[in-house]
């Protein structure tokens, strides 16, 4: 398939290695991938402040960046700013080629587990990893079953990680629990926001797993910085880097 | 209320909570137990969703019907033998109902708990003309003895320990000092109630239920208090707003099992009381209150909010409520659903951004109230209204256009990179506010990803 390649602005700039992985490993799995310019951020961090006309240009910029861009799927590996962006298009724009973009967006674990769905991984990742279930690709994307739903359970994150050999896959305890990261939420009410986290981060190395693996680099750069302050002995990794050693 | 009156917005009186860890972790815990029971109780529940589902519907059939139900519920309560009344705010609400205690010369009233008697201030204005008022849920009571407003809209004293609570009762109602024993303390509590009850002149409830065919009213409590309430005295007035309303019997059963299963994993209220009317020779009132409800119903994600039946499952699973405590909500019911409904009464505009929008509460919620999306629309409501807090108004014009401009993002991101990488630290930490006074900053790469594309991929 020919994918273009949504990388919010918090990975482009702090996370590059999750998107170098991502790319790597699409073109791994015989995909042609492609970076579309003029990409910076979804407009998450003043929509979700309710500032709505402060967010337009931004957003019209990214929707932009991919009208007319030829391409059968616009993939993210970042969940919450996947969200937002399908959200914040719909909010702005109502033309048949915003809808032609909103209907190419997938998120990177939605576009392996439906979309294209890969076999097998063939190289072993012997380590135990604790998932780390962030909200948004949860709840708003149905990643996997929230533990507040009694519907049947599925984790598409879960179904790609039992493909390599080696894995074990543990949950940290609550299972799904927000981390705290929240965007602003993390600048505008700190003392909440290090405490959800620091027992996220406890919860995930109570596991006993080696790393903490997840779909959302946001939520995963605020678990880390809390990991760092506490020394904890867990490391953060993004589900992308994780299955491109894989193959 | 005075919690309401504040200027303390929610991140400072959070601030202030957090400050004793073990404290916060007892009640995060305390609380997640309740979910944790919750879930139980909903797994045993084959068909759970869609007891979910059908609660919705029927609450939104209501809603969307109001004028109707309402008109038939009023016809026949009147048959019944019901005094109806009408209020449409909270003074007005507590005028009827001093009228009608002051009718009957009522001197001592029992309650039974009300959330709505809280909406209206109730209690203050009834002392002030002289009426005694007694909550007697046991946990309204303890809060009531300690002079607090509820923290929890279903376990009203859950910020308070066994030992705080014997402390209270030594010093009220003349328990042991030092005894703490939850058996022995609710023995006391229960001996003291019991005598308030005899000695009452009437009773007073809030309404989990009204059933327009029906006519009747259906009050759900643990402890029985309300049917004590109900049952001794001949007066009896009930208070409700117009969201209870619910169309017959068979929409009833469907709520009364997702009720308490969803508030603390009981199968169901021990005592689920249907009244469909006085007593002989009794009068028995039930006084109908909008207070803003009809304006809430105008707006259609804000209506959605009227289908909560107070069951308090929002809070229990809320991470920020478990970490935060009910008085931080700067409103008179806290977490999640307190922000839907209270917002606008909020003078610090703060409580919209006290939640991660995480949509735990949505999931858990029995009637699929969206409790998220509402709460995100709240701060659209608030920014539009010019109310933004924590300095929004200020950066956020700035940050949209940072944001917008790829040349001024990446300017500013590669200073930012080069600082992280080059500079101490201790140097940064001061610059990076609320991050980096918890978290280290995050390891910073040489480049971004864009330039680390055009010069591998780049064709």
């Amino acid at each position: 398939m020919k994918i273009a390649l949504f990388i919010p602005c918090l990975v482009n700039q702090l996370l590059p290695q999750v998107a170098i992985a991502t790319t790597e490993l699409l073109e791994k799995l015989g995909h042609d991938v492609i970076l579309p310019e003029g990409q910076t951020c979804c407009g998450q961090p003043m929509t979700n402040s309710g500032c709505f006309n402060e967010a337009r240009s931004t957003v019209m910029k990214l929707l932009n960046a991919f009208k007319g861009v030829e391409c059968d799927a616009i993939v993210c590996p970042a969940a919450s700013c996947l969200v937002a962006a399908k959200e914040n298009f719909h909010e702005y724009d109502n033309s048949p080629e915003a809808k032609a973009v909103i209907d190419k967006l997938y998120e990177l674990t939605e576009f392996l587990h439906d979309v294209a769905p890969v076999d097998s991984f063939p190289r072993a990742f012997p380590h135990k990893v604790s998932l780390q279930l962030s909200c948004h690709g949860l709840r708003m994307l149905e990643l996997a079953n929230a533990s507040e739903s009694m519907k049947p359970g599925f984790n598409k994150m879960a179904a790609l990680l039992e493909k390599v050999p080696g894995v074990e896959i543990l949950y940290p305890e609550p299972r799904d629990e927000c981390c705290g990261f929240g965007g602003t939420f993390a600048m505008d009410e700190g003392a909440v926001s290090a405490k959800m986290g620091n027992d996220k981060a406890q919860a995930h190395a109570n596991t006993g797993a080696e790393y903490i693996v997840g779909f959302d680099p946001s939520c995963l750069m605020h678990l880390d910085g809390l990991i760092r302050r506490r020394q904890l002995p867990i490391e953060i990794r993004h589900l992308a880097q994780i299955l491109n050693d894989a193959i | 209320m005075s919690q309401a009156q504040t200027s303390v917005g929610h991140a400072e009186k959070a601030d202030i909570f957090c400050k004793d860890e073990a404290r916060v972790d007892w009640h995060s815990k305390a609380l997640w137990l309740l979910r944790q029971k919750r879930d139980r109780a909903a797994a045993a529940v084959p068909e759970w969703e869609e007891l979910r589902t059908l609660g919705s519907e029927i609450k939104l059939h209501t809603l969307t019907h109001l004028p109707q139900y309402l008109e038939q519920f009023e016809a026949n309560c009147q048959k019944n033998g019901i005094i109806v009344h009408w209020a449409k705010d909270g003074d007005e609400h507590n005028r009827i109902v001093h009228e009608i205690l002051s009718k009957h010369q009522v001197k001592k009233l029992v309650k039974s708990k009300s959330m709505l008697t809280e909406e209206c201030h109730l209690n203050p204005y009834l002392e002030s003309k002289g009426i005694e008022v007694i909550d007697t849920d046991l946990g309204e009571r303890i809060i009531q003895l300690n002079k607090q407003p509820p923290s929890h809209i279903v376990v009203p004293a859950i910020h308070l320990k066994k030992e705080e609570v014997g402390e209270l009762f030594h010093e009220k109602i003349g328990t042991e000092k030092g005894a703490s024993d939850p058996t022995y303390l609710t023995r006391a509590a229960r001996a003291h109630l019991r005598e308030q009850f005899l000695t009452a002149d009437a009773g007073m409830t809030g309404v989990n239920m009204a059933i327009a065919e029906e006519g009747a009213i259906v009050v759900c409590t643990n402890e029985g208090n309300a049917d004590m309430g109900c049952n001794l005295p001949k007066l009896t007035l009930h208070s409700m707003g117009i969201d209870k309303l619910i169309p017959n019997k068979e929409a009833a059963s469907v709520l009364l099992r997702t009720l308490a299963r969803n508030a603390i994993g009981q199968l169901i209220t021990t005592y689920s009381s249907f009244y469909h009317g006085p007593k002989p020779g009794g009068e028995m009132h039930v006084i109908i209150v909008d207070n803003g409800r009809s304006e809430m119903l105008k707006d259609k994600l804000l209506a959605e909010s009227l289908k909560c039946i107070r069951c308090g499952g929002c809070m229990n699973t809320c991470p920020v409520y478990r970490r935060s405590g009910g008085y931080s909500y700067n409103y008179f019911i806290p977490g999640p659903i307190g922000i839907a409904v209270g917002s606008k009464h909020d003078d610090t505009n703060t409580i919209p951004w006290a939640c991660t929008l995480c949509g735990s509460c949505t999931y858990v919620c029995p009637t699929k109230v969206p409790l998220h999306n509402i709460i995100a629309y709240q701060r659209r409501l608030k920014a539009e209204a010019g109310k933004l807090p924590y300095g929004k108004a200020g950066y956020m014009p700035m940050v949209g256009k940072l944001m917008s401009s790829p040349t001024l993002l990446n300017c500013a991101m590669s200073v930012a990179r080069f600082s992280l990488r080059y500079l101490p630290g201790s140097m940064l930490k001061p610059f990076a506010g609320a991050w980096g006074k918890y978290r280290e900053l995050p390891k910073a790469p040489a480049s971004s990803f864009e330039a680390w594309y055009k010069k591998n991929r780049s064709k």
